[in-house]
């Protein structure tokens, strides 16, 4: 395997807004995932995260704009917008979202809209589709029998299970998955990471996890990237970003409580997120950064290699800024 | 070691509180349209107001022949009676205005109130308020206002009642689901843990929260009130001794303006309802929707996003 | 069955309302001071004989909560007295009318609702281009203009090509069964346009907006995400959501539709209950209006009910 399942190069998101401002949401983000991997994509909220991952599925709206490549085994998928990335929609790629409540259409059975992308596919047909459907449910845990069932007869949990099922009717290859268990109480939010996790390895099912709750990348995932004001501040095998992290946010984070009723994203680092909507100068972090030093505010850090699998954005792994400070 | 700025979340919250206050304005200049609204409804009350004073003729004064068709002295013409047609129409403004705001206070006062009540106090209160609200939507209100202000008899005041008390119960749902929000928030938690009456809690907490619902619901009751009044006229039941909008278009309609070819007479007043309910609709149409959260987001357009090819443009 | 329970509670709630119905139609008519019936006076015309007979049939001389057991009873025989008008009784007279204006709402309101729904649905999907704009503004320009006026206008435009007023030509003899139905058609044609014109406006705008809101719903995105087109994303999953709101919504204005058509009625001399109303108004013809009125109330209660069963048949989760 020489070229990396899906790799993410230079990937940039503009959305315009009123007034003829512009918010830049990500900013040069790029990143590989192997196949059968799970990667954690961490950050608190609006730090372009999730903006990121719709972007890997041309989900994003009119009023954005991107530039950079998404190579999923070697071939542009963005490269022509909506027309290039909608054939691997589902088929390649599929997602799943936050907490489930309303990602499934309330006025159709959870069967009828699992078949609907069997069939749109030309994955299998009506009686031949419904059987394959019922196995997927019984897969995530699910009673086939429950096909004809609408969304909202299912709990916050079964609901998020049908999605998976629903996300694995055309055997993707990669599975993206959006806060998946936001919203979900505690005992079900770790079922239904047991149940990634389990896909992912007897599926051999690349997972891209999207979240601001650091003990479940720690969990699931064996490798992430923290991001921060749309940028990726610090990329590396998990063990590495929580034991020997090379950047203060990743640092800060890794330490910040997360917030025990879960709700909100309360983590005690002082200090707000930057404003995307203005440039930004300097390191987007330097603001609430402890150990900021001269170069911080006005020239931006890269991402520095420092092992073979380990980069962080930070001038403190800069040998040409630590002689000064 | 001082770049790190201690700065509560709970700083961020109440700036956004603070813009929220300022949202009618906000909303209404970044819509030209709402401008455009605004500006008519202000010329129009102008006109109302000045009317005795800026009409070039008087409102019962004959000029000329019946139906004379415009001309240097008479832009709009004149009616079947030979009274100016623009004298008319600014007279007009007056009787229509009147019922549309008069109208639509009433409507304001007994709606508002059943709203705050009910959304406010919940329980009970609200089911028998709503209760009473959904009897008050099935009656058809057109039929009915034309059963009483027949048997009442046909004044201006009647008009106004009549019509105000049958458009409260659309303001008292409005109102009612914004209350009932509102109410959950933590500010008005706070005010009324802290001991705040219940008065105080409405009038300073609740009130300046739903003010701009309550905004769009006055301007489009105002539509309606308006529309009612000519609907009324047109079925001959509005005060004979009164000129509005709708007594014109009903005047040059029973004087078959339409089969004499007397267009002057009977477009410009039909126009001018028109163009009032137009800038009417329009405040009410983007205040609603600008505060509907729900219309925020879309998932599809037609319009896919961009794919920008230059792969860095800033350094 | 929670759906059962939704069934019977609106059941009882539409049976209810028609009994405030008819009680508001009694004090309005009868048992406020000054009122229509109590005041027989002021029917025009009316004789010695006539009044005492009038006087009798209405109960007039029993106590008021007798009066209204008498009412009560009479409605349920279908009684709704004489016009004073036409002498006829009022249920027949009704009958007639709302034979006129049904088939004119009617075609008026399946114009609006095929075009009003078609371009919501476009100008949503094309949420802030020139066609949403359009659409918007002809829906506003539509919706804000009074109805007697409009119909005026299209008059106006129309003076010489088709006919202005009646429901046939009275000079057309013996017409054959075909003419019969082209000449009502052609009469037809303007009213149904005032109407379905006024409607569109309401309905495009209506449209739109429950369309937004169903587009901004997270199962929109999923269907995207699962490859689907626009077109079926937008008819299987958008409009199918969006029908709940849109359908309750139109029914009940189906409801104010017939008493709406009193002013297009009165344009076009269209011989439907609106023309009634108007006529009982200037006749003073209080058994005719009362019968009108009360007809008009229990139009708006049906469709109301009907939007409410509707919502049921369309919304799982009241089913359930």
């Amino acid at each position: 395997m020489t070229s990396p399942l899906l790799a993410v190069q230079d990937l940039e998101v503009w959305f315009d807004l009123p007034h003829g401002d512009t918010l830049h949401a990500v900013r040069r983000v790029s990143f590989s995932v192997e196949r059968g991997e799970r990667f954690g994509l961490v950050g608190e909220s609006g730090c372009g995260k999730t903006t990121t991952i719709l972007a890997l599925m041309g989900l994003l709206p009119p009023t954005a704009t991107v530039s950079g490549r998404v190579l999923l085994e070697g071939e542009d998928i963005l490269e022509d917008g909506e027309t290039s990335v909608r054939p691997h929609r589902w088929t390649d790629i599929s997602m799943i979202f936050q907490g489930a409540m309303n990602a499934l259409n309330p006025v159709q059975t959870v069967g009828a809209q699992i078949v609907e992308a069997m069939e749109l596919h030309g994955i299998a047909e009506g009686a031949d589709a419904k059987s394959q459907a019922g196995q997927l449910l019984e897969m995530v845990g699910i009673a086939p029998d429950r096909l004809d069932r609408y969304p909202h007869e299912f709990s916050g949990g079964m609901r998020q299970r049908a999605a998976i099922a629903m996300a694995l009717a055309c055997e993707p290859k990669v599975l993206l998955a959006d806060e998946p268990t936001t919203a979900l109480d505690v005992m079900v939010q770790a079922q239904i990471l047991l149940l990634l996790e389990r896909l992912s390895q007897e599926l051999g099912l690349t997972v891209i996890l999207v979240t601001h709750d650091l003990p479940v990348v720690a969990e699931v995932c064996g490798r992430a990237a923290v991001m921060y004001g749309g940028e990726i501040a610090e990329v590396g095998p998990v063990d590495t970003l929580y034991h020997d992290s090379r950047h203060p946010y990743t640092r800060l984070l890794f330490a910040a409580v997360p917030d025990p009723t879960g709700e909100e994203e309360v983590v005690s680092i002082p200090g707000a997120p930057p404003r995307l909507d203005r440039p930004i100068v300097g390191c987007p972090f330097q603001p609430r950064c402890d150990r900021a030093f001269e170069p911080c505010p006005t020239e931006q850090p890269r991402l520095i290699a420092l092992g073979a699998d380990h980069q962080a954005a930070c001038h403190l792994n800069d040998p040409a800024f630590r002689a000064v400070s | 070691m001082s770049a790190v700025i201690q700065e509560e979340p709970g700083v961020l919250e109440g700036a956004t509180e603070g813009r929220r206050r300022s949202t009618i304005w906000q909303i209404l200049k970044d819509r030209p349209s709402t401008l455009v609204g605004l500006g008519v409804l202000g010329f129009f009350i102008l006109v109302a107001g000045l009317a005795p004073h800026i009409a070039p003729y008087g409102a019962h004064t004959q000029v000329g022949a019946p139906f004379a068709p415009p001309s240097p002295k008479h832009p709009l013409g004149l009616d079947d009676g030979g009274i100016d047609m623009l004298s008319l129409l600014m007279y007009g403004a007056r009787a229509s205005l009147l019922v549309g705001f008069g109208a639509t206070a009433i409507a304001l006062l007994v709606g508002g109130s059943v709203g705050i009540l009910a959304g406010y106090y919940g329980g009970r209160t609200e089911g028998i308020l709503m209760r009473i609200t959904d009897y008050f939507l099935v009656i058809p209100d057109v039929p009915l206002m034309i059963v009483i202000a027949a048997i009442w008899g046909q004044s201006l005041l009647h008009i106004i009642l009549i019509i105000g008390f049958l458009l409260w119960t659309w303001t008292a749902r409005v109102i009612r689901a914004q209350v009932k929000s509102v109410r959950e928030r933590v500010y008005v938690k706070r005010a009324r843990a802290l001991g705040a009456g219940n008065g105080r809690t409405i009038f300073r907490h609740v009130l300046p929260q739903i003010a701009p619902l309550l905004v769009a619901s006055i301007v489009l009751t105002i539509a309606v009130a308006i529309f009612d009044e000519t609907a009324l006229a047109y079925l001959g039941l509005s005060d004979p001794s009164v000129i509005s909008w709708g007594k014109l278009i009903k005047n040059a309609s029973d004087a078959a303006a339409v089969s004499a070819g007397a267009w002057w007479a009977i477009v410009p007043p039909g126009l001018c309802v028109a163009v009032l309910i137009l800038s009417c609709t329009l405040i009410g149409q983007v205040l609603e929707d600008a505060l509907n959260p729900r219309l925020r987001a879309s998932y599809l357009a037609a319009r896919g996003f961009r794919i920008r090819r230059v792969a860095r443009e800033e350094g | 069955m929670r759906g059962a329970d939704y069934v019977i509670k609106r059941t009882i709630f539409a049976v209810v309302t028609v009994f405030v119905a008819l009680t508001i139609n009694f004090i309005i008519f009868r048992a406020a001071p000054g009122s229509a019936v109590s005041n027989l006076a002021r029917v025009p015309g009316a004789t010695h004989a006539l009044r005492a007979e009038l006087e009798h049939e209405f109960g007039l001389d029993k106590p008021k909560l007798q009066q209204y057991f008498i009412y009560l009873g009479q409605l349920a025989h279908g009684n709704l007295g004489v016009s004073f008008a036409s002498q006829q009784p009022v249920s027949h007279e009704l009958l007639q009318a709302l034979g006129n204006t049904i088939p004119m709402v009617l075609l008026g309101t399946l114009f609006a609702i095929g075009f009003g729904t078609f371009t919501g649905i476009l100008a949503a999907y094309r949420r802030g281009t020139a066609v949403d704009k359009a659409s918007v503004s002809t829906g506003l320009f539509f919706y804000s203009l009074p109805t007697q006026w409009l119909g005026l206008m299209l008059l106006l435009i129309f003076a010489g090509t088709l006919p202005s007023g009646g429901r046939v030509d009275a000079f057309l003899f013996n017409p054959t069964p075909l003419q019969h139905i082209l000449d009502v058609l052609k009469h037809m044609l303007l009213p149904s346009l005032t109407l379905g014109l006024v409607l569109y406006g309401e309905y495009t705008l209506i449209t739109r907006s429950a369309m937004l809101e169903t587009l901004g719903e997270d199962y929109i995105l999923t269907a995207r995400a699962k490859g689907l087109s626009d077109r079926r994303i937008v008819t299987r999953h958008a409009f199918r959501n969006a029908m709940l709101p849109i359908t309750t919504l139109i029914a009940l204005s189906l409801g104010y539709i017939v008493a709406g058509s009193i002013l297009i009625e009165r344009v076009f001399s269209w011989p439907g209950i609106g023309q009634a109303v108007y006529y009982s108004v200037q006749n003073r013809d209080y058994p005719m209006l009362q019968g009108a009125f009360l007809l008009l109330t229990l139009s708006v209660v049906f469709f109301n009910y009907v939007a409410d069963l509707l919502y049921f048949k369309l919304d799982p989760r009241i089913r359930e």
